[in-house]
């Protein structure tokens, strides 16, 4: 019987030597705190909002369900990094340290292709930036959340922190204390942005957290589709990562924003991702969480307007010594309101998926429908999966389905395949590529292939 | 024919099943928190739950599916249909243990809102440890089909007798299974129950 294995050399695993202008000191504290808002040059109200969000992040306690997170330790953390001095706008200005790790992700080559504007985070700072000069004239605002504070501060100040308030949750606090870079996009009304607007984020120093914020404003009639990848470097000791991203889709509005997580097996990934969808807006999550040690990521739409539409799909992988606890929160406010999850999750060597999602239905949301499906494969009798759905249900004139299923790769459909000369581990590899083929589709292009690849190499355990 | 136990009966929360066999366990508007665990290999149980809340009924129930025997197979539908503020909040675990291999695990729960004042919670929850396992959950909830209403209604049926049938079609899927099992009279007074 062929072997088939996940010790593959991570594809992205590689530290560049450290070479940064200013590194904050271990630990977080009030002092931290102001500073960094002091070295970024923000206004008053935002250091404000930062201590507020501190003293939260002290008094909150942290999750009791869920994955285990009393490995994390937030005094061995560093909280503030700034790479280089400025910002560059070319790709030939950049470090030549952070140009390697960039080259060896493939940013340039992406960016050639099919990229509308690169937003590379490296550390805190959002270092390489490139917009279309056409955005630009169509009055398409697309820089880092820093930026954003600095050149727009009024609708920062209108929309930061609205949609998920520090007091949300423990992370949410932490983040709103400490965050740094992230994305600032604004569509003006009736604006449709027709290329995929896409940013990268990394993690290169060791103990180093990573707070990015990223805002998404979508005005009446407009549309976007934000990308965001993540690869980072393997280190021996924990990496925290801790996002807050907030989406605003105002009425007719729609959104799509995909995620590629594929950190290294040491990073917590805690993130809170939620959108407001108005009258008749669509917001779509497609949610790929590939990599990091525990990811715990709950993309959320608020159903606030008559006829919105809210939609999650979503794919977790999880391998030796992983947790993915992922899923989706489907909130409807409003009449005729409509909701769909597709969550389709593997685990294999040990590794252990969770599927966690809420529905809830508000008294006045009336001839609202929502369909929740969740599949799960489990490829070996060492890996677990978990499902965890709750519905609230507090209006009787809706449509609710929810079903799930969990198994184990066809013993049929592997035997046929084998029948035919097909290796067992390529079966294997096909298999789970039709498996998630639903979720994959809805992709850009070049982060399917890449998807496929690497669910290839998962199951082969060699690079194809 | 397979071991019956009515759990409004024997007043048991846990149901320990170490034989191999056939089961089947009814609950009818019970509250509270019921284990059935599957110790020995071969076991097959029915789990089937009726609940018609009326009023301010509030039922708060959770079943725990917890297989630790291999090639068993556990298969639960629970039913219900609620009128004015009743309240439902109902929490299905599957757990499969790591020696709960070749093992079928299935879970449904269907429930009519027949006010727009009742409140429903649905929580059908898996923990799957084992990899050679088929599990299912689903769960649906709404309102009578309006498609059907309006079928018997074309037939000059009133709209009241329409929706009366309807429940008792949906309930009737439990009633017939325990049928077997239960004396008439006392099925018959179940159907009574679900009357409005």
């Amino acid at each position: 019987m062929q072997q088939s294995n996940l010790d593959f050399e991570y594809k992205f695993g590689f530290s560049m030597p450290q070479k940064y202008t200013f590194k904050s000191k271990k630990g977080l504290d009030e002092g931290v705190v102001k500073m960094i808002s002091q070295m970024k040059k923000e206004p008053v109200w935002m250091t404000e909002f930062r201590l507020k969000a501190y003293g939260i992040f002290k008094k909150k306690p942290m999750p009791d369900w869920g994955a285990d997170l009393s490995k994390i330790n937030f005094d061995s953390m560093y909280y503030y990094i700034k790479p280089t001095d400025k910002q560059v706008n070319s790709w030939e200005d950049l470090p030549a340290e952070i140009k390697n790790t960039y080259d060896r992700i493939g940013v340039p080559e992406a960016e050639k292709k099919f990229l509308a504007g690169v937003s590379a985070q490296y550390e805190s700072e959002v270092v390489y930036e490139s917009i279309n000069k056409e955005l630009n004239k169509q009055g398409v605002l697309f820089c880092d959340m820093d930026t954003g504070l600095k050149k727009y501060p009024h609708l920062v100040k209108k929309y930061f922190g609205t949609l998920i308030p520090p007091h949300d949750n423990k992370f949410a606090a932490l983040n709103s204390a400490t965050w740094s870079g992230g994305s600032f996009v604004y569509i003006p009304k009736g604006v449709k942005v027709k290329m995929p607007l896409q940013a990268y984020f990394r993690i290169n120093a060791e103990r180093f957290g990573q707070f990015e914020r990223t805002l998404i404003i979508a005005e009446e009639g407009a549309y976007v589709h934000y990308i965001e990848g993540c690869t980072a470097p393997i280190y021996t000791t924990q990496s925290l990562h801790s996002a807050v991203v907030e989406i605003f889709v105002h009425k007719n509005a729609r959104v799509r924003y995909t995620t590629v997580q594929n950190w290294s097996n040491n990073v917590y990934n805690l993130v809170t991702k939620r959108a407001r969808a108005d009258e008749n807006a669509i917001m779509e999550w497609v949610d790929c969480n590939i990599g990091s040690k525990v990811t715990m990521k709950y993309p959320s739409v608020y159903l606030y307007g008559e006829g919105a539409r809210g939609e999650v799909l979503s794919i977790a992988y999880a391998g030796k010594n992983q947790h993915q606890d992922a899923g989706a929160k489907m909130l409807h406010f409003a009449p005729r309101t409509s909701s769909r999850i597709i969550s389709k999750s593997i685990s294999k060597a040990g590794g252990r998926t969770s599927y966690r999602g809420l529905v809830q239905i508000m008294p006045g949301a009336k001839k609202s429908s929502v369909y929740v499906s969740c599949d799960a494969l489990i490829l070996d009798e060492k890996s677990r999966s978990d499902t965890y759905p709750y519905m609230k249900i507090k209006q009787n004139d809706v449509s609710i389905q929810h079903e799930a299923t969990v198994e184990k790769l066809g013993e049929e459909k592997l035997f046929y395949l084998t029948s035919k000369g097909i290796s067992k581990s390529d079966a294997e590899g096909l298999l789970v590529n039709g498996f998630i083929d639903p979720v994959v589709k809805e992709i850009p292009l070049e982060y399917s292939i890449e998807l496929n690849r690497l669910i290839n190499l998962e199951m082969s355990g060699s690079v194809g | 024919m397979a071991t019956f136990i009515n759990l409004n009966k024997t007043k048991n929360h846990t149901v320990t099943l170490n034989k191999s066999g056939k089961y089947a366990a009814f609950l009818h508007n019970l509250s509270g928190k019921f284990i059935f665990e599957l110790k020995e290999k071969n076991i097959y149980l029915d789990i089937y739950g009726l609940f018609v809340g009326k009023k301010t009924d509030k039922f708060e129930v959770e079943t725990i599916q917890h297989h630790i025997g291999p090639e068993c197979t556990s298969n639960l539908l629970i039913k219900g249909v609620f009128y004015d503020e009743s309240k439902f909040i109902y929490q299905g675990l599957i757990r499969l243990e790591k020696s709960a291999q070749k093992s079928h695990a299935y879970q449904k729960n269907q429930n009519l809102m027949m006010s727009d004042k009742c409140f429903l919670d649905s929580r059908p929850f898996l923990e799957i440890l084992a990899n050679d396992v088929f599990c299912t959950h689903g769960s649906t909830t709404g309102r009578l089909n309006e498609d059907q209403l309006h079928y018997l209604q074309t037939r000059a049926i009133a709209k009241k007798t329409a929706e009366q049938l309807l429940i008792d079609g949906f309930i009737n899927e439990i009633l017939g299974k325990i049928a077997a099992y239960e004396s008439k009279e006392h099925t018959k007074r179940l159907s009574d129950f679900s009357s409005s």
